[in-house]
């Protein structure tokens, strides 16, 4: 912005000004109304949501998966994302202090005189992208579940079959949840994707018998489960049984 | 603007206001002492002056809604320093069981506790989406332009300052969330080349959670991070009521020249 | 009409200094001067400095790390995990435990060097990619993190997932016929020990520069 054009922006504002109205009662009057809105709601969430307070903080724990507040979901994500390990403090540390820096100087790169937002196309675009980028990220992190936990439906021919059979299927939801396969593996909204393939329909690529070998002789990296079929061969069935209806 | 004149209620004459006398000055007592109470202190301090600059100065035309975000963000603010103030009556920063303890107490037991502590639990998530939306609106609006360009960068001490009082909040009332969202956010700042082992120490008072980790977070959380919090928005304020709010930058002024000249 | 009489050069009114007044001279000014910073900034740094010092003094005191009981030696084995819990930080009760995963040293995986502090195998339940809860998972023999999916292999070295070196360990050592667990340390892709650093910080390649140990927690010396 050079000289003229900060003169010729001072100029209009002054006029605009002149013909504007007294901050009080006008405005005052505007931000009151908006000051009630803003505490109706926090009132209105207190009353309605209360005050949860979780379990004691325990150390000790093994079983906990910590999350954190809905605002800092992106982060979390972010964290997610970025695998590689030694880009880890990338995601930790280098993203978000370069967006606050580019935060901050925004006003000292962006010299453009104009201000209206379809004016500044490359602004308002990037606006926006941050916007979506942020609220997506969210929405992964907040819609990530557990990675002890499988939240996908009994299919109903096999609660139509029931007995045994709908028993063995709900036990071996629970080993391999409990399993770790989610660690590696997708089972609907649950689990990450990679480094093996989603579980979500493996039965239609795998026979019954092919699963029950792969967890026995699997390829590196995938651990196997031959002490589980040696020690405790129910707990592997209904793992085979499990992973054998996921159509 | 017209004086609005309200029709006369039919009352009967005797309850009516009787009208003045010509040359009685004389008002209410009441009214009287505080005016005379207000000049006192204004005779002292010159107050009236800066009230005046402050509340009569012009509001560009064209301002809308979207102009009440920031004053609704002081206002979360707050009300978030009230609320704040009176659960740290209650609040016990102990790690060893006490704030554990203390938070259920609140929660549980003392009047409106659980309405006090929720209106503060969530007016954080209301003052974190105000100051996006506040942010936001000063973003596409170009509000940051010459000559605000300062109070932008105010404004974004001010949105970190607020994310590092979330970030310090959530460890008080010592639940599983609160530990481990803790644990994971000190050794987010240890990843950090060279400066990132002492930080975490720095934030921990240790090389462990210990004893008096909690009342290291208490402290910065309710009297660092707020004092400067409070007058880096004295000094967005000023700079507010000094350079004028924007006007929407699709507003154009009536320009006096082109007036004179078609009239 | 200026005053010819008046001696011009030694007084700071034509120097164009703000706020200068007749009589005043420059040597005078800068000594008043350097004197109302001297004494500002020395009267400012005496309630700075000690208050800093104050904060900043946990970052170099060294913690004590006694030396705990944790069961007797033939209760662990080769095969699997048994958890024990530990204190690691005192004065706080619950809050200062953690959880330590043990089994007996194995020839066969194990290929770090023997000596005398690792008999036993003391792993660390925090996720060395930022500090969640790892838990050991006995079917698929890996230690699985909650958080960001951090994923470790029966020795507790990484498998999948972002954590940036293996699980920490603890020294151990057998006393009586009794197991003893004692200081924390960190290890590298090698299982070589390194004084404790904290979850996200590697220790490969340039890591163990750019993270330096902290004076406050160290590994036992020569080991």
């Amino acid at each position: 912005m050079n000289q003229r054009e900060k003169e010729e922006y001072l100029r209009e504002f002054a006029l605009l000004k002149q013909q504007g109205k007294p901050f009080f009662p006008y405005s005052v009057a505007k931000d009151g109304a908006m000051a009630v809105i803003v505490m109706l709601s926090i009132i209105l969430m207190a009353l309605v949501l209360g005050a949860e307070l979780g379990p004691k903080a325990d150390p000790t724990t093994t079983t906990y998966s910590p999350r954190p507040e809905w605002y800092y979901f992106f982060l979390f994500e972010l964290l997610k994302i970025i695998k590689p390990a030694n880009l880890v403090p990338l995601a930790t540390i280098g993203v978000p202090t370069i967006c606050m820096i580019l935060l901050f100087l925004l006003p000292f790169y962006d010299r453009n005189p104009e201000r209206r937002p379809e004016r500044r196309p490359v602004a308002t675009a990037a606006g926006i992208f941050t916007i979506i980028a942020m609220g997506y990220l969210t929405y992964l992190g907040a819609s990530a579940g557990s990675p002890t936990q499988i939240d996908m439906e009994t299919p109903p021919q096999i609660v139509a079959q029931g007995g045994p059979m709908l028993e063995q299927f709900e036990t071996g939801k629970q080993v391999v949840a409990q399993s770790g396969c989610e660690a590696c593996h997708k089972f609907g909204e649950n689990g990450n994707d990679g480094p093996g393939p989603p579980l979500t329909d493996i039965a239609s690529r795998l026979p019954k018998q092919a699963i029950a070998r792969t967890l026995i002789n699997p390829t590196a990296p995938m651990p196997s489960f031959k002490a589980l079929q040696a020690n405790e061969p129910e707990k592997f069935d209904a793992m085979v049984t499990f992973l054998s209806q996921l159509k | 603007m017209p004086k609005l004149k309200l029709p006369a209620p039919p009352l009967p004459d005797r309850l009516n206001p009787r009208p003045k006398r010509p040359g009685s000055t004389k008002t209410k007592p009441l009214a009287e002492a505080g005016i005379s109470a207000i000049d006192w202190v204004d005779e002292r301090t010159s107050l009236s002056q800066g009230a005046r600059w402050m509340m009569f100065r012009k509001i560009p035309k064209g301002t809308n809604w979207f102009y009440t975000l920031g004053s609704a963000t002081l206002f979360a603010f707050l009300s978030q320093t009230v609320t704040g103030v009176f659960l740290a009556m209650y609040y016990r920063p102990d790690a060893a069981g006490g704030a554990y303890e203390s938070v259920r107490y609140i929660t549980n037991e003392v009047f409106l506790g659980e309405f006090v502590r929720g209106m503060h639990k969530w007016g954080s998530s209301v003052m974190v989406i105000l100051i996006f939306l506040h942010m936001a609106r000063t973003f596409f609006f170009g509000a940051y332009k010459y000559p605000r360009e300062l109070n932008w960068v105010i404004g974004v001490a001010l949105l970190v300052l607020t994310m590092a009082m979330s970030f310090t909040g959530y460890l008080l009332p010592f639940d599983q969330r609160s530990y481990w969202a803790t644990i994971v956010g000190v050794n987010i700042n240890g990843t950090g080349p060279f400066v990132g082992p002492y930080l975490s120490d720095f934030l921990r008072a240790g090389p462990e959670f210990g004893a008096t980790t909690l009342a290291r977070f208490y402290a910065i959380h309710m009297l660092l991070i707020p004092g400067i919090l409070a007058a880096l928005i004295g000094a967005h304020l000023y700079l507010v009521a000094k350079l004028g709010t924007t006007a929407p930058p699709w507003i154009k002024a009536d320009d006096p020249v082109q007036k004179e000249e078609k009239a | 009409m200026p005053d010819r009489h008046q001696t011009k050069s030694k007084y700071t009114t034509d120097r164009r200094i703000p706020g200068a007044f007749e009589g005043e001279t420059v040597t005078r000014r800068r000594f008043m001067t350097a004197s109302a910073h001297t004494y500002g900034g020395v009267a400012t740094m005496m309630f700075v400095l000690p208050s800093l010092a104050f904060a900043l003094g946990p970052i170099f005191e060294e913690q004590d790390q006694p030396w705990q009981d944790v069961g007797a030696a033939d209760e662990f084995d080769e095969k699997s995990y048994i958890p024990k819990t530990i204190t690691i930080a005192s004065g706080v009760g619950e809050a200062g435990k953690s959880t330590v995963y043990m089994r007996r040293f194995d020839p066969k995986i194990d290929k770090e060097p023997k000596d005398e502090y690792n008999d036993f195998i003391a792993v660390s339940t925090r996720c060395m990619h930022l500090g969640c809860p790892v838990r050991y998972v006995p079917a698929a023999e890996r230690f699985i993190c909650p958080c960001h999916g951090g994923v470790y292999n029966f020795r507790g070295e990484v498998d999948g997932g972002p954590p940036v070196r293996p699980l920490d360990r603890f020294y151990t050592r057998v006393r009586g016929g009794r197991v003893e667990v004692g200081p924390r340390f960190s290890v590298n892709r090698e299982i070589k020990r390194f004084s404790p650093r904290d979850p996200g910080q590697a220790l490969d390649g340039i890591g163990q520069y750019l993270y330096p140990a902290r004076p406050s927690i160290r590994k036992l010396p020569n080991t």
